[in-house]
């Protein structure tokens, strides 16, 4: 099951960051103890239309569609652009920075946000020097 | 002027004197802090300058109408009001403050907002203390209308000061930094010489923004329960110094005082390190890895622990095991086999130094980073100022994001290929903060550019400093100038461990990571290419090369390059077998061939391999990764 929206180009990362969540144990739980909450993910792509996904870092360390798994809440909601999303992902952008530029809007617990990076990271693997 | 100064109108009787006080007071820097400071500050206060002027002149021309000033206070200030209220209106429309104020609240249109401000009971924002100040001096005279609000304001934004320097605590050090820099600048409006030139518009623009901050305070108050109490006791003691000084309104060594007082509670709080617990901070576990970047575990030293080596190792009856490693190295053989050479030759004697270094660059190139960062640092613990160990083991803390023991140890590498550069002590190894974090590389940075400037530019630069630039530069994700540095030392002809022949993939590889990491992946593959095209059996750049095709959605051809990595690994056991049969005859079993590579596994391309299964809905093939995969049976899927 893919979780990529071809209306929203950047949705691709969710595939990668269920791959790298869903492949390695060590990984996930990582992500686990990292995370700590529910992410959820509101994109708006260019057309206006929005979606979300969350990933569940709280329990399960899964991916999906939807503002939250079901019967649970998102600990924090990160609203932002198709394209400010992608840019985040591919490492062009930096969260901090969108979210001074009020690109990036943060609805719940500001500080589990700030974690979210380093789980957005995992969708883009780094070369090594 | 003269009615000003006379024995009916005394100081005390005669409002218009107050009133002028108030008016001739020089508002220009207050304003400007509201309109905006910085580089454009002078300008600013130099365009109200000539405002003021203007505004002169308008004041003269109403004093000099002495048919228009009647006796008594009370008359005179609806006109005088009425006057200033147009005033006000024409100033809003030429001043930036009214659009800094609408910016945040929409609502309040800048004249309108006065108002409520000017006239009757406003009891919106402000407490009951506050309001019935207020009223009180309303009734005084004239003159306390004129400046009670701009009073009742300031108090405002003592407390607007508060809930700021809150949310500064919420943002963590650097936003209560923030928060102290806003109340430093905050002070400096009162510190300034009260120049008197005409200016009393000035005042009354103020008036709507800062009316708008005393509610903007007290709403934010509300949430801040903790500083309320405080809040509420700072503004009563700041209200009732004004109340003091109202007669002698133009001093405003009261309130700068209070304002001193404010900010050496601010201090206090700041350094008492209970603080922690009254300013809504979270739990403290939640500022772990809090500026996002898991900098904190990246802060400490990386406990590796002792070399591991493999159990079985074909060379260890080998004479010279060292030799056949460098041969093999040089000749671009298996980097695994290479490995298992130089640990036999560190089993041998644990001492050779030049060993540990090759065992440790062999196991980087071979995708296997932290068998190399271990091996590195008993090469530096025997030799602390071998150079190529230092400069391999900065690039392996790199990869793993160990930055400032990276910094740090190309700090080390500098001060011993260029002692004189070095004039304060090395960074020691202690924990570091986030800024010293910063500082570090700044300094580290410094001393690397001061040492690429020592030798002539152009082609004769040493390579080796370029490549430590490229790090650092790398390091702090500024990849554009890693690039340069990285392509620089590829150019130099002078002669460095790096750019020798046999390193010369080494440096493609390096430029084709930052390339990737700056997100250029079609570069970073070209560049791949040239390191694969020198040394055939590189597996980090075939590794690399994975990537970045992962990067671009080419997965069948990341899988064929991880794949591809992973069967030279897997070398080992073929070769191994068949020399383990030379050198030990065959009295070795096939299981334990299966174990040889058992110690040093590279779980990093596993993982990325089933991550591009997974990402090509293949999760059959996902499954099948894992240490002791037969990498044949993925042969009839891909080419490699």
């Amino acid at each position: 099951m893919s979780l990529k929206n071809d209306a929203f180009p950047s949705s691709a990362a969710f595939d990668a960051i269920a791959a790298s969540l869903s492949t390695s144990d060590a990984d996930r739980k990582d992500a686990i103890k990292k995370g700590g909450t529910i992410f959820a993910f509101t994109l708006k792509n260019g057309a206006g239309e929005t979606e979300s996904w969350y990933i569940d870092l709280k329990e399960t360390g899964t991916v999906g569609k939807g503002a939250a798994p079901e019967g649970k809440k998102a600990g924090v909601t990160l609203s932002l652009s198709d394209k400010d999303f992608q840019s985040l992902i591919a490492g062009k952008a930096n969260a901090q920075k969108l979210f001074m530029a009020g690109k990036l809007k943060v609805k719940g617990d500001v500080m589990k946000a700030t974690k979210a990076e380093p789980i957005l990271k995992k969708a883009q693997t780094q070369a090594k020097l | 002027m003269s009615f000003m100064g006379g024995a009916e109108c005394s100081t005390a009787g005669n409002p218009l004197s107050q009133f002028t006080k108030h008016v001739q007071d020089d508002k220009s820097l207050q304003r400007d802090r509201l309109v905006g400071r910085g580089p454009g500050g002078l300008q600013e206060g130099m365009r109200s300058q000539a405002m003021g002027g203007g505004q002169d002149n308008m004041m003269n021309e109403f004093l000099n109408h002495p048919s228009q000033l009647p006796q008594g206070p009370n008359p005179a200030s609806p006109f005088a009001m009425e006057q200033m209220r147009r005033e006000l209106e024409r100033t809003n429309q030429r001043t930036g403050s009214p659009a800094w104020a609408a910016e945040f609240d929409p609502g309040v249109q800048g004249p309108a907002a006065m108002d409520p401000g000017m006239q009757g009971p406003r009891s919106a924002g402000f407490n009951p203390v506050e309001f019935a100040k207020y009223e009180h001096m309303n009734n005084i005279n004239a003159t306390a209308r004129a400046a009670s609000p701009s009073m009742a304001s300031q108090a405002g934004m003592m407390g607007y000061q508060r809930p700021m320097y809150g949310g500064g605590m919420g943002m963590g050090m650097g936003g209560m930094g923030m928060g102290m820099g806003g109340m430093g600048m905050m002070q400096q409006p009162y510190q300034q010489p009260i120049q008197a030139e005409g200016k009393g518009k000035g005042r009354m623009v103020e008036l709507d923004d800062k009316d708008w901050e005393a509610e903007f305070a007290q709403m934010e108050s509300t949430d801040t329960k903790d500083l309320d109490a405080e809040a509420n006791a700072a503004m009563e003691a700041e209200l009732n110094d004004m109340d003091r000084s109202v007669d002698n309104f133009g001093d405003f060594e009261s309130v700068w005082r209070g304002i001193q007082a404010e900010a050496q509670i601010g201090r206090q709080l700041a350094d008492e390190e209970t603080f922690v617990d009254g300013m809504h901070m979270g739990d403290l576990d939640q500022w772990e890895g809090f500026d996002g970047l898991n900098t904190h575990s990246a802060m400490r030293d990386p406990q590796l622990g002792e070399y591991l080596f493999e159990d079985e190792n074909l060379f260890k009856d080998v004479s010279n095991p060292f030799q056949e490693g460098v041969r093999i190295m040089d000749e671009g053989g298996n980097l695994s086999l290479a490995a298992l050479a130089f640990e036999a030759a560190v089993q041998k004697d644990p001492q050779h130094v030049e060993a540990w270094t090759k065992l440790g660059a062999a196991q980087a190139q071979n995708e296997k980073e932290q068998p190399a960062i271990r091996a590195l640092e008993q090469a530096l613990q025997l030799d602390p100022s071998n150079l190529e160990a230092l400069m391999g083991l900065a690039v392996s803390y790199t990869n793993e994001g160990y930055d400032s023991t990276a910094y740090r140890t190309l700090e080390r590498w500098l001060a011993t290929k260029y002692p004189s550069l070095i004039k304060e002590p090395l960074s020691s190894g202690a924990d570091i903060g986030f800024t010293d974090r910063q500082m570090l590389h700044e300094k580290v940075t410094n001393l690397f550019i001061e040492a690429a400037q020592l030798s002539p530019s152009g082609e004769q630069m040493d390579p080796d400093v370029q490549v430590g630039l490229g790090v650092l530069f790398y390091g702090a994700e500024e990849y554009e100038k890693a690039v340069d540095c990285f392509g620089a030392a590829l150019a130099s002809t002078e002669s460095g461990t790096t750019n020798q022949q046999n390193q010369l993939h080494l440096l493609w590889n390096r430029l084709g990571a930052t390339l990737a990491n700056s997100g250029r992946s079609e570069e970073a593959i070209d560049a791949y290419e040239r390191a694969l095209a020198l040394r055939p059996n590189f597996v980090r750049a075939r590794y690399n090369l994975g990537v970045s095709c992962i990067n671009i959605g080419c997965f069948a051809e990341a899988a064929q390059h991880l794949l591809g990595a992973l069967a030279m690994h897997k070398v080992v056991e073929k070769e191994g077998r068949e020399r383990a049969r030379e050198v030990v005859g065959d009295a070795v079993n096939e299981v334990e061939l299966d174990r040889m590579i058992s110690q040093n596994q590279s779980t990093n391309l596993f993982d990325t391999l089933r991550r591009v299964f997974s990402q090509m809905q293949r999760r059959d093939l996902g499954d099948l990764v894992g240490p002791g995969m037969d990498v044949e049976r993925f042969r009839s899927e891909f080419e490699f």
